[in-house]
């Protein structure tokens, strides 16, 4: 293996059954076969199997970070377990080089009776620490999980977020090489949450920590990773730097969500407003605006009566689902009365929206914001992308000046 | 940059893989770098277990003492016939369950010990024999405290205790072993199949009264053909005859038993080894 190499996955497949019982069944098969000497046939689905890893590949290097994205049941997790030697792969092969520290289940084996002090002696040793290593790091750990004057209570008796902060605390204080991370983070508050990737950030610079990184969350991925992996059923369906694969990966699921929910109405030929169109600065129809950027929407309508006074809207949702923002013509001029085909056509400039994916809607009343004729959503994405001389999630006019005294 | 030393490969029936001696190897050195892992596990159910109740630590002393209490209570009442003895009864009966105790304890809490700890044998990679080991170890606590009783009742008589007493850790061994080994495989079945853990506590009343530790082996009957051949009696009663009155009579059956109970741990520690991940993937 590469030396520079701290996790090579080779055409790895995990199975597993569908139904308990039978899984059991087979368990007890292939601890016999291997009891007797033999080998079981891994990789051969039996009855009631499914590759739940189905021929993954993928290489970490060291000091990178790579995330695996994916909705739930994908695989993900079962990699993570294989990478830590929890069980074994049924095809290909994982050479890992360096001390695995793994942030799958934080805060394993604390006894709620016992205080935080004696969880972080017991806890440290589960997570393969020596007594010395611990006592030296003990104070930094404390302090790292600010938990303070609680560290001779109970642990039974803490907040979930400090039950989390202490797990995490140990966890990273292992001086781990490879750290595998399992969406464990999002259970404490936000400020935790900043500070644990902060921590990791450290590990990885000073250190040279490679991470593998499972969240569902793109600011996540998108701030840490540098290259991300998606997963589908078992299968990656997608590798590469991690803007990409992000956009890759919320496409993929706006466009199942837009199939599972049939009964979202999207503007259609027979409707008012036929179709909507997003532009960039130089007028090019797109689906991709630098943040910060101009935006022009246009508006098609079509309408055998006239309408009085219309009142055009469009409103946006981020990735998430949130409410990202409402604008309508009524807030800004009243428009004349249309008739037949023409368009309506919107300029914001500059378009100050986070980067990321939002779908929009839109919607035209008469005369009353109230009196809506009728409301639709665009099939169309807007993709706020991060412009290349930025970093974060906006682009942020400035003046820098130097004042003297 | 650091270097780095540790390098693991993972690839389908990798214990089988690596041939005999590497898996074994591998079993030794693992035991060894989780010793301290062992002692956290042991420290924390032991004041767990004690930390929320009145009567604390003398708990240790009172279930073993109720349960030899019914003994005595039993025999002096003349419901049980404990054959003859050299010596007072309350001597044998707290000598016997010194030793059989740690035995019921260490088996019944180390058959648990997997499926309690479900969520990190599943998330985690770390020794597992260090939770049932340590769960063995448990089992000395009501041990030595039935010692302790034992010798103040020695006192009580007027009775010398023998010298071979000093012997006794040693004869222990056999015992320690075959409890580790029917504890190691036991918390991998009961992983797969829950009946283990419910049923273990009845198999164990059933064993006490089946192996002559309460009362003495009876010379003809069922219960001595039973005995001849049972080597949990040869392993828990060498070890009392050191105890109380320092004569060995049944030798022979204690090292063939002993050899039993070596051999099945070996058995029961690689049975483990090999089916340990994949119980990690069904507990």
């Amino acid at each position: 293996m590469d030396g520079n190499l701290a996790i090579k996955v080779e055409h790895v497949s995990k199975k597993y059954c569908r139904y308990i019982r039978r899984s059991m069944g087979y368990g007890i098969q292939d601890i016999g076969l291997n009891l007797l000497g033999m080998t079981t046939k891994s990789d051969r689905l039996r009855k009631d199997e499914f590759w739940a890893v189905d021929d993954v590949s993928f290489e970490v290097h060291r000091g990178e970070t790579i995330g695996i994205m994916g909705r739930n049941g994908s695989g993900k997790s079962t990699i993570l377990k294989m990478l830590n030697g929890i069980f074994m792969p049924d095809k290909g092969r994982i050479e890992i080089s360096g001390r695995v520290g793994a942030l799958i289940e934080i805060g394993a084996g604390f006894h709620p009776m016992l205080t935080g002090k004696a969880n972080i002696y017991i806890n440290g040793a589960i997570l393969g620490m020596s007594k010395q290593e611990i006592n030296r790091k003990f104070n930094d750990i404390v302090e790292f999980a600010g938990i303070g004057n609680f560290i001779d209570t109970p642990v039974k008796n803490y907040s979930s977020g400090m039950y989390v902060r202490l797990g995490f605390a140990v966890a990273v204080h292992s001086e781990p090489d490879i750290l595998l991370v399992d969406e464990v983070l999002s259970v404490g508050d936000r400020e935790f949450q900043a500070k644990c990737y902060r921590k990791m950030h450290e590990l990885k610079k000073k250190n040279d920590v490679s991470i593998v990184l499972i969240s569902h969350n793109e600011y996540t991925m998108r701030e840490f990773t540098e290259r991300c992996i998606v997963m589908n059923q078992g299968k990656v369906i997608y590798s590469n730097a991690s803007e990409d694969a992000i956009s890759f990966y919320i496409n993929k699921t706006i466009r199942e969500r837009e199939a599972a929910a049939q009964t979202d109405k999207y503007i259609s030929k027979k409707d008012i407003i036929r179709d909507v169109t997003f532009s960039d600065r130089t007028g090019k129809k797109t689906d991709k605006i630098p943040t910060g950027g101009k935006l022009v929407i246009d508006f098609y309508y079509e309408s055998e009566r006239k309408i009085k006074k219309p009142i055009f809207g469009i409103t946006f949702y981020n990735s998430s689902g949130l409410f990202a923002g409402f604008y309508n013509s009524y807030e800004n001029v009243v428009l004349p009365d249309i008739q037949g085909k023409g368009r309506v056509r919107v300029s914001i400039d500059p378009f100050d929206f986070p980067v990321d994916t939002y779908s929009a809607g839109v919607g035209i009343s008469e005369e009353e914001e109230s009196n809506t004729l009728e409301w639709g959503a665009v099939a169309q994405q807007l993709i706020i992308e991060r412009p290349n001389n930025t970093r974060g999630l906006l682009k942020l006019k400035q003046t820098w000046e130097v004042i003297p005294k | 940059m650091q270097t780095i030393d540790k390098k693991v490969v993972y690839f389908p029936d990798k214990a089988i893989k690596q041939g005999f001696p590497s898996l074994f190897k591998e079993m030794v050195r693992e035991i060894i770098r989780s010793r301290w892992l062992i002692q956290q596990f042991l420290v924390r159910d032991f004041s767990a277990t004690y930390k929320q109740t009145i009567l604390g630590i003398f708990w240790a002393f009172f279930v073993p003492l109720i349960s030899t209490g019914t003994f005595i209570f039993l025999s002096s009442g003349g419901i049980l016939d404990v054959g003859s003895l050299s010596i007072p009864y309350p001597i044998y009966a707290v000598a016997g369950t010194a030793l059989w105790q740690f035995f019921s304890v260490g088996l019944t809490l180390s058959a648990n010990s997997l499926v309690n700890s479900g969520s990190m044998v599943t998330r985690i990679n770390f020794n597992r024999e260090s939770l049932v080991i340590s769960a063995i170890a448990q089992g000395f606590v009501p041990s030595i405290v039935q010692i302790v009783v034992l010798f103040i009742l020695f006192a009580c008589y007027q009775i010398m205790p023998p010298i071979t007493v000093l012997l006794v850790p040693l004869a222990m061994i056999p015992l320690m072993l075959l409890t580790l080994g029917l504890g190691l495989i036991l918390s991998i079945i009961n992983g797969v199949f829950r009946d283990v853990g419910l049923g273990i506590s009845t198999l164990l009343t059933f064993l006490m009264f089946a192996t002559p530790i309460l009362y003495t082996k009876p010379t003809g009957g069922i219960v001595a053909t039973i005995s001849q051949y049972n080597p949990l009696y040869y392993v828990v009663s060498v070890p009392r005859d050191l105890l109380i009155t320092g004569s060995v009579n049944e030798l022979g059956g204690f090292l063939y038993s002993s050899l039993f109970a070596l051999v099945l741990f070996l058995i029961c520690w690689i049975a483990f080894h090999l089916a340990e991940t994949r119980i990690a993937e069904r507990i």
